[in-house]
């Protein structure tokens, strides 16, 4: 048996291991990036009227039901809300306009987004922090681990063998206890010899 | 057991007991704040009615008007009561608060006609025939207006009926009540309102 040869899979095996991992961690962040991008570039522009006045709409809550956009409410409010918008734009009014025209009458609360400005900042910014901190805090502990593992098989490099195992350094044995290993050692041994 | 590592003088470095003790508090510390941040979000949170908006528009000037009037004896203008404490109540015949409302708003009207105040409703998403019967219905005594497209509704921030706005001479909104009015609460928004009020 060729003991040169023996070793390859173990080793491919530990190899794609570590592959995997990287490709997941660069699958992740290539995925936060994309979402990322998208939510920064936002949707395409509006070209037709109709598509103007969706897209300010759909920013716009309707005052009379529970969590539906203008764009999207059945009720003769949102309709005339809906008109309102279509003549305020055709009047050659900019979609920003519109919008603030509606929060000076209703308050911030109409918009279904909160403004990326002043206070309502922080609900943009806090959730992108908490993620961020989250990564860092991983990150420390992932080091810290790793870190620990390597130092436990610096210090008993016979930890590296036979994972899973509990293992008890030789000094910690009491003369009684090595007796009694020494001799539960050689029965296996016997039995084993015995089985063969 | 694995003895702590000692400097070169055999004693156990103070040092990483200190940083031992960092590395254990402070994630603690974080999560004890973090925790009392959240019971404190929590608690202005859930002290607070979710459903109660703050009016804008209190305050600030009454947005300007001219509607037809639903008798048909022509348009009526904001502009046309400067001067004069202005109650501005947006109804419809088929809200049921609005019925409820009714017998408080005709008595702060018989209180303050001749104050000069001024009482307009405005119908709300409403068909002309309907508002006018349930106005003959109620024996409402003040102008009634017709809102196509809501264009007014929008415009003072209406979010449903009733809704009822009081307007300072100086043509600013003093108040506004979503909901039935009480007697007493609208009397007292009136009352400020007018000249010499608190």
């Amino acid at each position: 048996m060729d003991v040169v040869g023996s070793n390859e899979p173990q080793e491919r095996g530990s190899s794609r291991r570590g592959i995997v991992p990287a490709v997941l961690a660069v699958a992740l962040v290539a995925a936060a990036a994309a979402v990322l991008a998208i939510g920064a570039r936002g949707s395409a522009p509006a070209q037709t009227m109709q598509q103007r006045v969706r897209a300010v709409a759909s920013q716009l809550r309707c005052p009379v039901c529970q969590d539906l956009s203008v764009a999207d409410a059945p009720s003769p409010l949102a309709a005339a809300m809906r008109a309102r918008i279509a003549s305020e734009l055709r009047a050659g009014q900019s979609p920003a306009a519109v919008r603030a025209e509606f929060v000076r009458a209703y308050g911030i609360w109409i918009l279904m987004a909160p403004p990326r400005h002043g206070l309502s900042m922080v609900v943009w910014i806090l959730p992108l922090l908490l993620a961020l901190g989250g990564c860092v805090l991983a990150a420390v502990a992932v080091r810290r681990w790793t870190r620990e593992g390597a130092s436990l098989r610096a210090a008993d490099p016979g930890a590296s063998s036979g994972a899973g195992e509990d293992h008890i350094a030789a000094d910690d044995l009491t003369p009684s206890d090595r007796r009694l290993l020494a001799r539960a050692i050689s029965a296996s041994v016997r039995s084993g010899g015995e089985g063969s | 057991m694995r003895d702590l590592p000692t400097d070169a003088t055999g004693r156990h470095p103070t040092r990483l007991r200190g940083r031992g003790a960092v590395a254990v508090w402070l994630p603690v510390g974080i999560v004890v704040v973090l925790v009392a941040l959240l019971a404190a979000l929590f608690a202005f949170g859930l002290g607070r009615n979710p459903t109660v908006v703050q009016p804008v528009i209190v305050g600030k000037a009454a947005p300007a008007f001219r509607l037809e009037e639903l008798s048909g004896r022509g348009a009526m203008s904001l502009g046309a009561f400067h001067g004069q404490v202005v109650v501005l109540n947006f109804w419809a015949s088929w809200c049921a608060d609005c019925v409820a409302e009714h017998q408080a708003l005709e008595s702060v009207f018989g209180r303050f006609r001749d104050q000069g105040v001024a009482f307009v409703g405005v119908s709300f998403e409403d068909q002309a025939s309907a508002a006018e019967g349930f106005a003959r219905q109620m024996g409402m005594r003040w102008p009634l207006l017709g809102d196509p497209g809501s264009a007014t509704a929008i415009d003072y921030g209406v979010t449903g009926v009733p809704e009822t706005f009081v307007i300072a001479p100086d043509g600013r909104v003093v108040a506004k009540t979503i909901g039935p009015v009480s007697y007493p609460e609208l009397s007292e928004q009136i009352a400020r309102a007018l000249p010499g009020g608190a």
